[in-house]
């Protein structure tokens, strides 16, 4: 046939889409995402849910089979004094952690400002070093830092005499031992936070700070009133992150104990895990996980609120 | 010979205490940063202890690792450990699967992520706190507690024992993190600039994958770092999911050499590092894109 | 179960793609028993050359069956375990822990061979604590693989230079250890016998060598029994012992007591035969040491008697939900036929699943062999698993040797404790 179809070049008028399409767009960009998270994840926590109103133990678990139990789970929780003992304790160490966490790697942030070169490369590579490395691998390091007798802390400190730590237990003590968890936990999140901030302190113009000084404010005065809120942002995000992970502490605890931690040292997240693994009461477990999440939330819910207020300014 | 009393001797006498405290504050100044430096050095020396103690363990023998009063240099130096460590079967085999598991898993991760960045970076849409909010909630969630979920879920599917099973629940599980984090690179970058290349005739995603796209260049490495270390290091779902030996991944290796006697703590201190070390190269290798990238995005959170 | 029916298709499609690529477990049983049998053994349990030659005579009978034998880790097995058996291909295969059967056996995970008992070779001499582990309800769910049991290992030149010789009574055990202090009293981190304070499993002889016992079974109802008079009188004798002769972590586990027998300033510790060989591993103990070790049995109160001692090992079981069961009952029973059991004896140095190949010990085994035959096992309820998992008997060991709590009161803590969860409680 001889008529000959030309196409309009694609490429040289301005495309504008209409407004239908630019409205849909955000959408288009986000539903991969939404595939993706919602795809994974919306079977297994509604399964999680769906498993926390049952009694589902092993033989349900292998017969796919449980018994309705509706909110008894959550009611025999809460009214486990075990419970309640197990949540305040992961709540107050996850304050200490998070505390320790935020105001140390704070102050190692404002440090690597004033260092020379050579020393935060230095610092950096250190901290780099230590986030890379497996959690589970640091926490069997740390448990061999801490052993009875063959632990190299409990030597140094009888070295330096501190006292006498030689065969010394460490977890004897609740005290003790959950410090030592706060020491291993603490140690493990400052890499990321420390990082964080500095790149956040880096962004902190000078010449305010200069000014400041210049006006005659001290150190801390500078820090309070001028760096401070200008890295609220960042320290809104990595609270908000620091206590999450913090509250689901799980690893570090359950390998030092050698898998068999006593309920002195449960967590919210040890517990779960023991409910539906160790005694296979997987309803009980997941009911536990629940109350988890919704703990959080509440604990985050300030956080959460600043961070997205944050996220539509910007 | 200056008179002290005369108009010179006073400017020479000032010239002079100011050179004076001149160099006194020079002084002042080296000493503050000579203490700067040091306490710097002590915060690396404190934090670097435990893995120097991980690495110097993996090259003593055997007796010198279990012995009352610890050895603080490995001497005799011996390389047994990291050998036994290599020859443990699978060892390329694991070494293959985690590369796979956390290469996939980032590709898509960053293309999914990347989208979603500039989706909620760029608009204002319904539902976008509603999304932002999710983002964050999904990752309270304990991973621990939906292992039998996601067991039975990819069971139902045929995906146990499959590295794709293993990348999907990572993704799933990384992913919120990535898109935050990659959210705020992205609105970093000045809007006006995709405007511009759209005055010039692109089209919106035009736009941002031949702008924005290489400026987040360093907050795409940042993600990415982020990423990897979660998935690298991530041990209880692999563990579960993965039961052939020649299917599992480096973190699950790490756990053979914990047996019922306790770990064999030489062997695992070599294979510790060996499981590091790849980590470590990468931000080596990336880490000036990585203090950029930092610096780029993360201020606004 | 609806809810996992509708997000089926949603899944399922996209995973199609996925799953193209991904491996396929074993295919669907068919009279011609093809596929693949999947085994689960744990990490060290068997040598490799007994394993290449169970997997070659099977395949002389089952030509189309591949059989893919994977070596799990201990920590945390359980977990994978449940998981596995509740999905739909669970392994045709599994070596389970003694007192891990009852709890699968309980909930429906494993396949009732009590008819086919006589087809495994000596099943007439197994071992009866490992039977015991197999039988649930009168059914038997799987078959003996493997027992361990534990002795005394002692430094022969320590005992040499302070003149002693292996005890014959419990009294004497305390006479021996106490000269053995005095002579390493320069020593502040010699133990004469080395006792991890959590180390139930060793606590055990004590308690059954004064006739007492964990717990009690009277039809369906379980009574813990370790605050009984002659349950409190062994633990006394051992906490006794433990506080005159152990400067061991009595807060602590077993785990290291090999590599810490190995540094030299121990005498003796409870432990399984196949410690020896740990001891004198170079990789954290000791090579120097392996003409020196000697071992004898742990004594009763009652001189020139044994105690009885836990027999632990393992079993092996078929899923239920196996779809090769025929061919999985197969491969188990040449696995624990006569020629192969008796190489898991000699060659891995374990011992057999029967009395009559107890003779198949040397060197040092013999000592470990022989215990067995006065050997004892938990309570085989479903839920024993429980009890191990809540740490009760560890926990009251605890207390008795750090002196928190007096003998009678954590027994009867402990025991209660049992009480409750034997009978389905928490």
């Amino acid at each position: 046939m001889g008529v000959a179809v030309t196409t309009p070049d694609l490429e040289s008028a301005p495309r504008r889409p209409g407004p239908l399409r630019v409205a849909l767009l955000p959408y288009a960009l986000i539903s991969p995402s939404l595939l993706v998270i919602a795809g994974i994840l919306a079977f297994p926590l509604g399964m999680l849910v769906w498993l926390s109103l049952q009694h589902y133990g092993l033989r349900e678990l292998i017969q796919h089979s449980g018994d309705w139990v509706g909110l008894g789970n959550y009611q025999a929780i809460l009214a486990d004094p075990l419970f309640r003992q197990v949540v305040v304790r992961s709540l107050l160490f996850t304050f200490a952690c998070v505390g320790l966490t935020i105001a140390l790697s704070t102050l190692i942030a404002l440090l690597l400002l004033k260092v020379r070169q050579a020393v935060r490369v230095i610092v950096m590579s250190a901290l780099v070093f230590v986030w890379a490395t497996p959690v589970i691998v640091t926490v069997d390091i740390w448990q061999w830092m801490f052993d009875y007798e063959f632990g190299v802390i409990n030597y140094l400190l009888t070295q330096l005499h501190l006292g006498n730590f030689i065969h010394h237990n460490w977890f004897d003590s609740p005290i003790q031992g959950w410090s030592v968890f706060v020491v291993v936990v603490v140690w493990g999140a400052i890499p990321f936070v420390t990082i964080t901030l500095f790149a956040g302190l880096l962004q902190v113009p000078a010449d305010v700070v200069d000014s400041a000084k210049v006006d005659g404010a001290g150190p801390l005065q500078t820090f309070r009133f001028v760096t401070a809120p200008m890295l609220k942002p960042i320290f809104l995000i990595v609270t908000c992150l620091s206590t999450i992970w913090d509250f689901g502490v799980f690893t570090q605890i359950y390998v030092m104990l050698n898998q068999r931690p006593s309920s002195d040292y449960f967590t919210i997240a040890i517990y779960s895990y023991r409910e539906s693994f160790g005694v296979t009461q997987y309803g009980l477990g997941a009911a536990i996980a629940v109350v988890l999440v919704v703990i959080l939330i509440f604990v985050t819910l300030f956080y959460v609120r600043e961070t997205v207020r944050v996220a539509e300014i910007g | 010979m200056i008179a002290p009393g005369t108009a010179q001797g006073v400017r020479v006498g000032a010239a002079r205490s100011a050179a004076q405290a001149g160099l006194r504050i020079n002084v002042g100044q080296r000493v503050k940063q000579l203490l700067y430096d040091v306490v710097g050095l002590a915060v690396a020396a404190v934090m670097l202890f435990p893995i120097y103690w991980m690495i110097a363990t993996a090259f003593k023998p055997g007796r010198d690792i279990l012995s009352l009063t610890p050895k603080w240099i490995p001497n005799p130096i011996t390389l047994e450990n990291f050998q036994y460590a290599v020859q443990r079967p699978y060892f390329v085999d694991d070494v293959r699967n985690s590369l796979v598991i956390v290469g996939s898993m980032l590709v898509i991760g960053l293309a999914v992520a990347f989208l979603a960045a500039v989706g909620t970076a760029r608009f204002g849409f319904k539902g976008r706190t509603g999304y932002l909010v999710m983002i964050i909630g999904v990752q309270m969630v304990p991973l621990n507690a939906l292992i039998i979920p996601v067991y039975l879920m990819l069971d139902s599917v045929g995906q146990t024992d499959a590295l794709p099973g293993v990348v999907a629940v990572y993704l799933a599980v990384v992913l919120p993190f990535m898109i935050w984090t990659l959210r705020g690179f992205v609105a970093n970058i000045p809007p006006e600039l995709e405007e511009a290349a759209m005055i010039d005739g692109c089209t919106r995603v035009g736009a941002a994958v031949r702008i924005t796209f290489p400026l987040v260049g360093p907050g795409l490495v940042a993600t990415a770092i982020f990423g990897f270390i979660q998935a690298w290091n991530e041990y209880i779902v692999a563990y579960v999911l993965l039961s052939s030996p020649n299917n599992q991944t480096l973190t699950v290796w790490l756990a053979s050499f914990t047996t019922n006697h306790g770990p064999e703590w030489g062997p695992l201190m070599a294979a510790a590092t060996l499981t590091g070390l790849p980590v470590v190269a990468l931000f080596l290798v990336l880490q000036r894109y990585l203090a950029g990238g930092l610096t780029a995005g993360a201020v606004k959170g | 179960m609806n809810f996992r029916k509708a997000w089926f298709s949603v899944f399922t499609i996209a995973v199609a793609l996925v799953a193209a690529c991904g491996g396929t477990s074993s295919s669907n049983n068919s009279a011609n028993q093809s596929g693949t049998l999947t085994v689960w053994l744990m990490s060290g349990s068997a040598p490799q050359s007994v394993v290449d030659g169970v997997n070659a005579d099977f395949k002389a009978k089952y030509p189309n069956i591949t059989v893919k034998v994977e070596l799990q880790q201990w920590g945390d097995i359980g977990t994978k375990l449940d998981t596995a058996y509740a999905g739909s291909t669970p392994p045709d295969v599994v070596e389970l822990g003694n007192t891990l059967v009852a709890k699968y056996a309980a909930a429906g995970a494993l396949e009732d061979i009590s008819g086919k008992k006589s087809s495994f070779d000596n099943s007439g001499t197994w071992l009866q604590s490992l039977t015991d582990s197999c039988t649930v309800n009168g059914k038997l769910y799987c078959v003996p693989y493997y027992a361990g049991s534990r002795a005394i290992i002692y430094r022969k030149d320590f005992f040499d230079a302070a003149g002693v010789q292996p005890p014959d009574s419990l009294d004497g055990l305390l006479t021996v250890g106490k000269k053995l202090m005095t002579a390493h009293s320069s020593d502040p981190n010699f133990s004469a016998l080395y006792y991890p304070g959590k180390y139930w499993y060793a606590a055990l002889p004590f308690v059954w060598d004064f006739g007492g016992n964990i717990a009690t079974q009277s039809g369906s109802k379980w009574t813990g029994g370790l605050n009984s008079s002659s349950s409190q009188q062994g633990l006394t004798t051992l906490s006794n012992i433990v506080s005159q002769l152990s400067k061991a972590d009595k807060s602590g586990d077993e785990a290291k007591q090999d590599a810490a027998f190995a540094q030299g300033h121990i005498a003796m510790i409870i432990a399984n035969g196949w410690e020896v060989g740990v001891i004198t591993d170079p990789k954290a103990g000791d090579p120097s040491l392996k003409d020196k070790l000697g071992a004898f049995a742990i004594p009763s109160h009652n001189a020139g008697q044994t105690a009885p001692v836990f027999l632990g090992g393992s079993d092996l079981a078929v899923a239920a939900k196996s779809k090769l069961q025929d061919a999985a009952n197969a491969w188990v029973q040449t696995f624990t036929n006569q020629k192969n059991m008796a190489q898991m004896a000699t060659v891995g140095g374990v011992i057999p699943n029967n009395t009559s190949q107890l003779n198949l010990a040397s060197g040092l085994n013999s000592v470990f062999f022989n215990a067995a035959k006065n050997s004892r096992f938990v309570p085989n309820s479903q839920n024993w698993a429980n009890v191990e998992n809540a740490n009760v008997l560890p926990d009251m060991l605890v207390k008795i040797f750090t002196k928190q709590q007096d003998i009678p009161t954590a027994t009867k803590a402990a025991s209660d404790r049992i009480t409750s969860i034997l009978n389905g409680g928490g």
